[in-house]
């Protein structure tokens, strides 16, 4: 059988079929659109302005990989003006990161970005390993969530950037909205599938591959030759999530545009004016100045349950009323450092290349 | 390992405390005498509130319906249980109180109170066995099984009508001038006239058609819902009736929820719990057929009934289902794969499918409705074909979507830039949502499976889409509710374009082959 010619080109020899549209494309095309529709994207949200500080949240795996590869190239290409870091955050679970950060190290090197890496350790005092010593299996990846995101946003500030990008991928996003729905998280629904999210006292915080394909960025990962790690972490047995992405696996055999179908009628869709009404106002942490939705946020109410020994208190509200009943925290507890918004000079040294 | 118990306290019936309990629903026991007040009131609540012309919340008194009522039935479970609740609550029990001096209806027999609050209840039940080759006719067995309930006519129809002019005239639709078919291998739905002749070609032809022109397995069993759920709108409609009641219970609320997200439906959200569907005929042509407003509520008072309460009230009353088919390779459908992953998540989690309804019941659709889709006939937004354009280059042709940089391998004389806004398409995909778009363009990732799509062998329309498209009457007229207002209030030009005219107009555009 004759070669075929790619679909977009029509003049190179096809070299795969594009997981979102079926289409036969050839090699360049396909970087070609990749990067376009990502570059669509950006423009489209007005994410970027020109000058603005950007962390690009570095895991080492697929998503942030392909994304720091292409936020440069993009960058370079149309002249976003950005200046870019990278942000990585080690939870301390051993065997898990430690390839990971040696990706994100090389990546450091290869795009000449400057990396901060923050440790859970360092801000939080216990590594994710000690949190499973103290907790168990079964509810760590509430800690390990919940101090993520603060992570992440303290990181940011500490770089003094304006805006922190993350690889989610249109797969991520189809399966939270199916999650949220299932789940009845109303008020993640409402706003998962913003491109773009800032509240009055965080980062803005957004998603430029918001569109893209898993397959897709494997499939670019691959024939760009970028290496990355694949690692599931040892401590995450989400059955239900497990669930919500075979199921979504399942439809994009059906119909390969599911995943974007499920996007779109997530962005088509928005809570009801009665039901926002009955939802709680946004605070700051009276004892970190973080946000929260009451008086103590997420983070400093399980690092005082797993202070004083009782990891439960974040967890349910039975815990919580125990923690209560044992009195006020101790004065001496050790707590999260005061949040403050980026100020204008980082705060502190990035690792520099050795 | 002991089995956790899958209920909450004890086996006592948790409503009479008395009784040893038959039934666990999601965790809370209940005895058969129980159980069906239960259920009388959960569908009552669901229904009563939404009778009246103007919704007034729930009464006790008073129910008096605007017009007649269309059941319509599937044959299965829901459906079943739907026709025996509504009968039971709503047709039998509603002999007027006598008077014992005189005999006669107490209050006389024209007092409100007296009337039933339908004055007429029908039965309807679309076959789809031609759409579906392989599936038998079962229109005889609902026959049978709705010849039990006296108070309901019964009115067989098939999934083919919504191609036939015959059904069409009958039913009282704005005349059809010319019939229409698309060229489906194109995102843009290019129009075309096709063979009026129903000898020729005949409506069963024209279903079999646009089953085999759809490109994937999972658009059969949404198109022929579609087809369904129009066929029964219409139908209800030229019988004056004001409510429409689906026998969809909670489970397959849920999976319709979620299924029809998954296929980009999240502006009709609301409209899958329950909608009022208007009629797109001229008010005049209403007016003829005795249904002046033209609105007709479409319920699913089984909202609020999970499936194995279905099952356990029809098995305890002794209801015979007549089962509905199941399509042939239909396991691979988005439908079926959600009904799938739900009842099997309902089993270990059993409050999902009533999460997932209550969820959605919180959502309102983004505000900004472009008009109504031509096919589906539900709200639709615009726009989409840019949006589609731009997160999924499928073409360098168009710069908007793909921008100004071009890869080295391809330099930017071979571009061909798509045809210039004035340029005016004969072209469905505007008056489209987003949902119908993808279930006639959206193809699986092994190509298309279209048999016989091709431009020459345009994919049939059904009549109201066609009559929408032909009539110059509702045109002219500027009928609101007719025409398809362009968010920029430019007319949509309906006007017919053969090959040579479009070649013409794009004819500077067009590559050399």
């Amino acid at each position: 059988m004759a070669p075929r010619a790619c679909a977009l080109c029509e003049n190179a020899k096809a070299m795969l079929k594009r997981p979102k549209t079926g289409q036969q494309i050839c090699r360049e095309c396909f970087f070609y659109v990749f990067e376009t529709e990502v570059h669509n994207t950006i423009t489209q949200s007005k994410l970027f302005q020109p000058g603005d500080r950007v962390a690009i949240g570095a895991s080492g795996g697929k998503d942030s990989t392909v994304l720091a590869h292409v936020m440069k190239t993009l960058n370079e290409r149309y002249n976003y003006g950005l200046e870019l870091f990278l942000l990585s955050i080690d939870e301390g679970i051993t065997g898990y990161r430690d390839d990971s950060l040696e990706t994100v190290k090389r990546n450091q090197q290869q795009y000449d970005m400057p990396l901060k890496i923050l440790s859970y350790d360092e801000l939080y005092g216990w590594t994710m390993d000690a949190i499973v010593s103290q907790v168990g299996r079964k509810n760590n990846c509430t800690f390990c969530g919940v101090f993520r995101r603060q992570a992440l946003d303290r990181g940011a500030a500490m770089l003094n950037v304006d805006h922190i990008v993350t690889g989610h991928n249109a797969d991520d996003i189809a399966e939270t909205v199916l999650m949220n729905i299932m789940r009845g998280d109303i008020a993640r629904l409402g706003r998962c599938t913003a491109i773009c999210t800032q509240g009055e006292d965080t980062i803005k915080r957004s998603k430029p591959f918001k569109y893209a394909y898993e397959k897709e960025i494997v499939m670019y990962a691959y024939f760009k030759k970028l290496d990355y790690f694949s690692t599931e972490c040892i401590y995450s047995p989400d059955a239900y999530r497990g669930h919500a992405r075979a199921f979504l696996k399942d439809l994009e055999a059906a119909r390969p545009s599911a995943i974007i179908d499920i996007i779109h009628s997530g962005e088509a869709f928005e809570v009801r004016e009665e039901v926002k009404a009955t939802q709680r106002v946004q605070q700051t942490c009276k004892r970190c100045g973080y946000i929260s939705s009451n008086e103590l946020c997420k983070a400093c109410t399980l690092l005082e349950g797993l202070e004083r020994g009782m990891a439960n208190a974040g967890i349910s509200d039975r815990g919580r009323k125990q923690l209560e009943l044992q009195g006020p925290a101790p004065e001496n507890l050790r707590t999260i450092p005061l949040f403050k918004l980026p100020s204008g000079n980082p705060t502190v040294a990035i690792e520099t290349t050795p | 390992m002991l089995r956790r118990p899958k209920y909450d306290k004890s086996k006592k019936c948790v409503r009479c405390k008395e009784k040893s309990g038959n039934i666990v629903i999601r965790h809370a026991v209940y005895c058969k005498e129980c159980f069906f007040p239960l259920i009388a009131v959960k569908f009552r609540r669901a229904l009563d509130p939404s009778i009246n012309p103007v919704p007034d919340g729930p009464r006790r008194k008073g129910l008096k319906a605007g017009g007649n009522l269309l059941l319509g039935l599937s044959g299965g479970l829901g459906s079943t249980v739907l026709l025996d609740l509504v009968d039971r609550t709503y047709f039998s029990i509603r002999a007027p109180p006598m008077d014992e001096t005189t005999g006669k209806p107490r209050g006389g027999k024209d007092h409100p109170r007296n009337a039933n609050v339908w004055p007429k209840g029908y039965a309807c039940y679309v076959e789809t066995c031609n759409a579906f080759p392989g599936t038998r006719d079962r229109t005889e067995e609902i026959r049978a099984m709705v010849a039990k309930y006296d108070r309901f006519e019964f009115l067989p129809l098939r999934v083919e009508d919504a191609f036939s002019r015959a059904w069409w005239d009958k039913i009282g639709g704005q005349p059809v001038v010319q019939s229409l078919g698309i060229d489906v291998t194109s995102e843009d739905l290019l129009l075309s006239s096709i063979s009026s002749d129903e000898d020729v070609d005949t409506p069963t032809s024209r279903l079999q058609r646009y089953i085999s022109s759809l490109p994937t397995l999972t658009a059969i069993p949404t198109a022929v819902q579609t087809l369904t759920r129009l066929l029964l709108l219409h139908t209800a409609l030229s019988l004056g009736s004001s409510h429409l009641l689906l026998g969809t219970s909670l489970t397959s609320l849920s999976i319709s929820l979620i299924s029809s997200i998954s296929q980009g439906g999240g502006f009709v959200v609301r409209e899958e719990a329950q909608e009022e569907w208007i009629s797109r005929l001229p008010v005049t042509r209403r007016i003829e057929n005795g249904h002046a407003d033209g609105a007709i509520r479409i319920i699913r008072p089984l909202r609020d009934i999970g499936m194995k309460e279905c099952a356990m009230w029809a098995w305890w009353h002794g209801l015979q289902v007549v089962g509905r088919e199941k399509v042939p390779g239909g396991k691979q459908g988005i439908g079926s794969l959600t009904k799938e992953f739900i009842v099997g998540l309902e089993r270990d989690y059993p409050s999902t499918v009533s999460t997932i309804a209550r969820t959605c019941a919180k959502l309102a659709p983004k505000k900004g409705v472009g008009g109504v889709c031509l096919l589906c006939e539900r709200p639709a937004q615009f726009g989409l074909q840019d949006w589609k354009a731009r997160i999924s280059i499928r073409s360098f042709k168009d710069s908007s979507a793909s921008g100004s940089y071009r890869p080295a391998h391809f330099p930017d004389k071979d571009i061909a830039p798509a045809a210039p806004e004035t340029s005016r398409s004969p072209s469905l995909t505007p008056v489209l949502c987003y949902s119908c778009h993808t279930t006639l363009t959206s193809r699986s990732s092994r190509g298309t499976t279209a048999v016989s799509a091709s431009k020459d062998n345009p994919m049939p329309l059904p009549m109201w889409v066609t009559s929408n498209l032909t009539s110059a009457a509702s045109h002219a007229a500027g009928d609101e509710v007719g025409g398809f207002t362009d968010p920029s209030d430019e007319l949509w030009e309906r006007r017919k374009m053969d090959t040579e005219q479009m070649k013409a107009t794009v004819a500077d555009f067009l590559l050399e082959k």
